[in-house]
C-alpha cells in the first residue's frame, strides 16, 4: 500500500513540475513571442477567456508572478486552458479531447505491442543465447532503434504507399468519406490508415525492449534460483517463464517508464509525417501556427499520458514482484 | 583484484566483478592497447568505430571531400544520380552529396557537445547524490526521477517555440541540460554500491578530502558506465536535433541533415519521385545513430563479460587428462554393490579469456548408500565445481564443461544422459541444497508454489496431496506449516535454509548434494541445522555429499572426508582417522587452521602461500610450493593417489606420515 502511495506522490510532484515549467517557460524567454500573437485574439473572444490565455502565456503585466501562478493553477484545475487559435473559437480542452482518442489508439496499442513483442523476443534470445535468433535480431534492432522515427515514417510511406500502394499515405481516415463515427466500417477504415504509422512505431520502439530484456535475462540466468530450478528437473518452459522470465521482466518494467518518453517523442513525429489527427500532430500544428495556448495544453496532456502509463507499469511491477508489495 | 585464477571461477560472482574493475584499472594505467584489442575482437564495436571514424573525417575535412558549395543553387533542380552528382540535386539545384558531407559537422558537434554536457551533469548529480546522501540525495534523486519521466522532446519543442534564437549554442545547452537524468540515475546507484567498498573506506581512514576520493577513487572505477552514459546521451542528441530541424525549429539555412530532411518534406520529395532527397540525409542520421548505439552495445559487452558467450576451446586444452594409473588393479568400470554414486576420473574445464582451465582433475570416489561424505578445501580448489559437475548443473554463469570421466548413479552414467532423461532423475532421486536460500529460492513465488512445481514435474499428485506433502516436509525440518504460503523474503534466514532442505526432501531422494548449506547462518544456527540434517539423514536414509570450507563443522557428522587441493583429491579418509592422523601435509595444515575446542591453547598455524595458478599447474605435487615437508622428488613427476591403511593419499612421503 505504501508503495502505491509513494508512487502516487511522485505522480503528483512530477505533474506539478511539468505545470510549473509550463508556466515559467514563456516568462523566462526574452521577447515573449506570445505578446504579438495576443493582438489577434482581441475583440474576438470574451474577456475571461482572454484573461486565462494571458495568464497562461505570461503576457499579463498587471499581475504579480505569484498571483498569476495561482490563477494559472486555478484555471488548470477547472480545465480552462484558454481558446485555440488554430481551431478558433474552440476551447483548447475540446481540441485536446478530440485528438486524444486517436493517439491513445495508435500510440497506446503500438507501445503495448512493441513492449510485449520486444520482451518476448528478448526473453527467447536471452534464453537461447548464442542461438540463431540471438545472433540476428538483437544486433539488427540495435541499428533500427537508432533510426529517426520520422525518417522511417517517410520510408514506409514511400515504399508501402507510393510504390506498392498497400496503404493510404496520410491522415487517420478518409476525409472524403462520411467522417468519424462509431461504426464497424469506420473502425476498419481507421485501422487501415493506422497500419503504416503503427508499423513505424513498432519497428523503432521494439529494439530497446529486446535489448534490455535480453540482457536482464542473461544476468537472471546466472542466478542461483535458476540453477535450483534446473536441479529440480522442472520442464524448460517453466524455468524460462516463471523462474528466469518473470524475474527478468521486473527491471524491464522500470525501463519501460524510462524509455516511454523516447517513444512518445517519436510518435509525435510519426503523427506529423502521416498527418495523423492525434495529439502529436496537433501539437506540432500549434507550434507552426504559434498557437501557444493549444501548445501548452497539449504538452500537459502528453505529460499526463506518459505519467499514467508509468503508473500502470508500477502497478504491474507490484503485481509481479511480491517484494515491492511488502517492503517499505 | 588479483589475476583471475580458477578460484575466481569457483566463487560464482567473482569473474563478473573482477573484469570491469580490471578494465578500469587498465584504462587508469594508460593501457589503451588492451582496450583497442578488446574492441577489435568485438565485431559490433569494430563496425561502430569504423562508422564513427568516417563521420569524424567528413566533419573535419568537408571542404576537401565535397565537390561543390553545398548551398550554391547553381545546377538544374531535381537531377537524378549521375557521376557529376553522386546523389543528385535538390529542388533548388544544390548538390546533395556536398550537402550531406557538410551536414556531418553540425550533427557531430551537437552529438558530442550535448553528450559531453549531459555526461558532466550526470556525473555531478549522480555521484554527489550518492556520496553526500541524506537530504541532498533525496532532492537530487527526485529531480532526476522527475526529469526522467517528463517527455523531453515535447519540452524541447515548447522551449524552441518560445525562444527566437534557435542557434547551435541554445540547442546544445537545452539537449545537454535535459538529457542527463538517465546517466545520473545509473551513476548514483553504482556509486552507492561502491561507497562501502574497502578501498573507499581506506581512503576515508587516510583522511582524504571528498573531492579527492570522488575524482581519483570513485570515477576511475566507473569509466565504463560514464562512457555508456555519454554514448547514450550523444545518440539521443543526434536524433532529437534531427527531429527538431526536421519540423523546422532549427535554423533553416544551416547545413545539417535534419534541415535537408525538412526541405525534402517541404518539397514533397516522396510525391515528387525524389526519394533520395529524404533517403540520403536520413541514412546519415541513422548511421551516425547506429554507430553510437553499436558502440554502446559493444561497450556493455566488453565491460560486463557475463553478456559475452565464451566457448571452451578444446584445442587449447592440454591433452585430455589420461585416467590416472590405478594403484589398486581392480577394474572399476561398473558401479559396485551398495554404492549410490560412483565418480570415475571426472574432469571439468572452464573457458576463460586466458584459455581453458581444468578445475576438476580426474576425481574418483565411491559413495555408499546412507553415507555422509564431506568435501573440504580452500575456496577455489574445485569442490563446488565437482559438486555441480556431479549434479550436471554446470553452465551459466560458469562456462564449465565436463571433459572426461563418468558419474554412475543408480547404474546410469549421468554425464551421458540427455537433458530429458536427466530431468526424470532429478529431485526424485537426486536433490540439491544450495549455499544461500535467499538466492536459491525464486523471489517471486511462494514456498508452496516452488514445492508444487517440483511435485508437478515428477508426479501425478493432486493439489491436495501436494499441499499435504509440502506441510509434511516443512514439519520435518521444524517449520510451522503456516509459513508454506509465504514468499522467501518473508522468512528468516534460518527458516529459508530449512525450507530449502524441506524442498529437497519432497521425494525422499537417495542422494542429497549440499553446497555449504549452513555458511549463511550464525554459529549456533549452523550447529542446530547440522544436527537436524544428520537426524534426517538417519531417519530417511539418504546419502549426502556435503561441501564446506569448514572442517570442524563436519567433524562429528561425516563418515568420510575428501580433501581437495588445486582441482585434485589430496586425501580421502574416514573422518575419525583424518582428524587423528592426517596423511597429507595439506590436511594437516587445514586441521591446524582450526581451533580445537577441547585441546590446549595453540597458535593457529594456517598455511602460508596460495594455491597454484591452474592455468599452468606445476609439474609435480601441486602442494609442493607450500609444503613444509617438500623434497626434491616432489617437484619432478606427478604424484599418484595411493591407498594407505584404508585411505587414499597423494603424497610421496605418505609412508613416513602414516607412521
Amino acid at each position: 500500500m505504501r508503495f502505491v502511495l509513494r508512487r502516487l506522490g511522485f505522480f503528483v510532484i512530477t505533474l506539478w513540475a511539468a505545470v510549473t515549467v509550463n508556466f515559467l517557460i514563456p516568462r523566462l524567454m526574452p521577447g515573449n513571442p506570445a505578446v504579438a500573437m495576443m493582438a489577434r485574439y482581441r475583440g474576438h473572444i470574451n474577456p475571461s477567456a482572454l484573461h486565462a490565455i494571458e495568464i497562461a502565456l505570461g503576457v499579463n503585466t498587471h499581475q504579480s508572478l505569484l498571483s498569476a501562478y495561482f490563477s494559472y493553477l486555478g484555471n488548470l484545475a477547472r480545465g480552462n486552458f484558454g481558446v485555440s487559435l488554430t481551431f478558433f473559437p474552440d476551447p483548447v480542452m475540446q481540441d485536446v479531447l478530440k485528438a486524444l482518442p486517436w493517439t491513445l489508439a495508435l500510440v497506446g496499442t503500438t507501445t503495448i505491442i512493441a513492449f510485449a513483442l520486444g520482451t518476448l523476443i528478448g526473453l527467447i534470445s536471452g534464453w537461447k543465447r548464442g542461438g540463431k535468433l540471438d545472433g540476428v535480431l538483437p544486433p539488427l534492432f540495435v541499428i533500427t532503434s537508432a533510426f529517426p522515427y520520422f525518417w522511417l515514417a517517410m520510408l514506409t510511406i514511400w515504399l508501402f504507399s507510393i510504390k506498392l500502394g498497400w496503404a493510404p499515405q496520410s491522415g487517420g481516415y478518409d476525409v472524403a468519406g462520411n467522417g468519424p463515427s462509431w461504426t464497424w466500417s469506420f473502425a476498419g477504415e481507421a485501422v487501415k490508415y493506422a497500419m503504416l504509422p503503427a508499423l513505424t512505431i513498432i519497428i523503432t520502439a521494439i529494439g530497446g525492449w529486446i535489448l534490455t530484456m535480453r540482457n536482464n535475462m542473461i544476468s537472471v540466468l546466472t542466478e542461483d534460483y535458476v540453477r535450483m530450478a534446473r536441479a529440480k528437473g522442472l520442464p524448460p518452459w517453466r524455468i524460462m517463464w516463471t523462474y528466469a522470465g518473470r524475474n527478468a521482466i521486473l527491471p524491464n518494467l522500470t525501463g519501460f517508464a524510462m524509455s516511454l518518453g523516447f517513444v512518445v517523442s517519436g510518435a509525435i513525429l510519426v503523427e506529423y509525417v502521416f498527418n495523423y489527427p492525434g495529439v502529436g500532430w496537433m501539437f506540432l500544428q500549434s507550434v507552426e501556427n504559434q498557437d501557444y495556448a493549444l501548445m501548452q495544453g497539449l504538452f500537459l496532456m502528453i505529460v499526463v499520458a506518459v505519467l499514467t502509463c508509468i503508473l500502470a507499469a508500477d502497478v504491474a511491477t507490484a503485481l509481479l514482484d511480491p517484494r515491492t508489495r511488502d517492503v517499505r | 583484484m588479483s589475476t583471475p585464477t580458477i578460484g575466481a571461477a569457483d566463487e560464482r560472482a567473482a569473474p563478473e566483478v573482477a573484469e570491469p574493475a580490471r578494465i578500469a584499472a587498465e584504462i587508469r594505467h594508460g593501457r589503451w592497447g588492451d582496450i583497442w584489442r578488446a574492441i577489435s575482437r568485438n565485431r559490433k564495436a569494430l563496425v561502430g568505430v569504423l562508422l564513427m571514424l568516417v563521420f569524424v573525417v567528413l566533419a573535419i575535412f568537408p571542404g576537401q571531400i565535397a565537390p561543390y558549395n553545398p548551398s550554391a543553387e547553381i545546377f538544374p533542380p531535381a537531377l537524378g544520380v549521375s557521376r557529376q552528382h553522386l546523389l543528385g540535386t535538390t529542388a533548388y539545384g544544390q548538390d546533395i552529396f556536398s550537402q550531406v558531407v557538410w551536414g556531418t559537422r553540425l550533427s557531430l558537434v551537437i552529438a558530442l557537445a550535448a553528450g559531453a554536457l549531459a555526461t558532466v551533469l550526470a556525473v555531478l548529480v549522480g555521484v554527489s547524490a550518492a556520496y553526500l546522501g541524506g537530504v541532498t540525495d533525496g532532492v537530487l534523486s527526485l529531480i532526476t526521477d522527475v526529469l526522467l519521466v517528463i517527455p523531453i522532446f515535447p519540452l524541447v519543442i515548447v522551449i524552441a517555440a518560445y525562444s527566437k534564437s534557435s542557434g547551435l549554442g541554445t540547442l546544445v545547452i537545452v539537449l545537454g541540460a535535459l538529457g542527463w537524468s538517465y546517466g545520473a540515475r545509473q551513476l548514483r546507484s553504482q556509486t552507492l554500491s561502491l561507497r562501502t567498498r574497502d578501498f573507499l573506506e581506506a581512503a576515508r581512514v587516510r583522511g582524504e578530502r571528498p573531492m579527492y576520493v570522488v575524482l581519483f577513487e570513485i570515477l576511475p572505477t566507473m569509466t565504463s558506465l560514464i562512457v555508456a552514459s555519454f554514448l547514450g546521451a550523444a545518440l539521443y542528441a543526434v536524433l532529437t536535433a534531427a527531429g527538431l530541424q526536421f519540423i523546422g525549429l532549427g535554423d533553416p539555412n544551416s547545413q545539417s541533415w535534419g534541415t535537408m530532411l525538412y526541405w525534402a518534406e517541404n518539397n514533397e520529395a516522396l510525391g515528387a519521385g525524389m526519394p533520395l532527397w529524404a533517403i540520403a540525409p536520413g541514412v546519415c542520421v541513422a548511421l551516425l545513430g547506429a554507430s553510437f548505439a553499436l558502440l554502446n552495445y559493444a561497450f556493455d559487452e566488453i565491460s560486463s563479460p557475463a553478456l559475452r558467450v565464451r566457448r571452451l576451446e578444446r584445442k587449447r586444452l592440454r591433452p585430455v587428462p589420461e585416467p590416472e594409473p590405478k594403484s589398486t588393479p581392480s577394474e572399476r568400470a561398473e558401479q559396485p554393490e551398495g554404492t549410490v554414486l560412483s565418480v570415475q576420473d571426472l574432469s571439468v574445464a572452464y573457458a576463460t579469456d586466458a584459455g581453458p582451465v581444468v578445475a576438476v582433475d580426474r576425481v574418483s570416489f565411491e559413495l555408499g548408500s546412507r553415507e555422509f561424505l564431506a568435501i573440504v578445501g580452500e575456496s577455489g580448489c574445485g569442490k563446488s565445481t565437482l559438486l555441480y559437475a556431479i549434479a550436471r548443473l554446470l553452465g551459466a554463469p560458469m562456462a564449465g564443461e565436463i571433459i572426461g570421466g563418468r558419474v554412475l548413479f543408480q547404474g546410469r552414467d549421468l554425464v551421458l544422459l540427455k537433458d530429458e532423461e536427466l530431468r526424470s532423475v532429478r529431485w526424485r532421486n537426486l536433490s540439491v541444497v544450495m549455499q544461500s536460500a535467499m538466492n536459491a529460492l525464486n523471489p517471486v513465488l511462494t514456498v508452496a508454489e516452488q514445492m508444487r512445481d517440483a511435485c508437478e514435474a515428477h508426479s501425478k499428485m493432486s493439489k491436495a496431496e501436494i499441499e499435504a506433502r509440502s506441510r509434511e516436509v516443512l514439519r520435518l525440518v521444524s517449520i510451522d506449516p503456516v509459513h508454506l504460503h509465504s514468499y522467501p523474503h518473508q522468512l528468516s534466514g534460518g527458516m529459508r535454509q530449512r525450507a530449502m532442505i524441506a524442498m529437497a526432501l519432497l521425494f525422499t531422494p537417495d542422494l542429497v548434494i549440499m553446497d555449504e548449506p549452513t555458511s549463511a547462518l550464525d554459529v549456533v544456527a549452523q550447529r542446530s541445522l547440522m544436527v537436524q540434517i544428520k537426524e534426517l539423514q538417519e531417519q530417511l536414509g539418504f546419502a549426502v555429499i556435503f561441501v564446506t570450507h569448514d572442517m570442524s563443522l563436519v567433524s562429528h557428522f561425516s563418515d568420510r572426508l575428501l580433501v581437495m587441493y588445486a582441482a585434485q583429491i589430496a586425501e580421502l579418509s574416514p573422518t575419525e582417522q583424518l582428524f587423528t592422523r592426517p596423511l597429507h601435509p595439506y590436511s594437516r595444515g587445514l586441521l591446524d587452521a582450526f581451533p580445537s575446542i577441547h585441546g590446549e591453547k595453540l597458535r593457529l598455524e594456517g598455511i602460508p602461500g596460495s594455491p597454484p595458478d591452474l592455468r599452468q599447474p606445476p609439474a609435480g605435487c601441486r602442494f609442493a610450493a607450500r609444503c613444509p615437508l617438500v623434497e626434491d622428488r616432489c617437484t619432478k613427476t606427478e604424484v599418484p593417489l595411493v591407498a594407505v591403511n584404508g585411505s587414499l593419499v597423494r603424497c610421496v612421503r605418505r609412508g613416513e606420515l602414516a607412521e
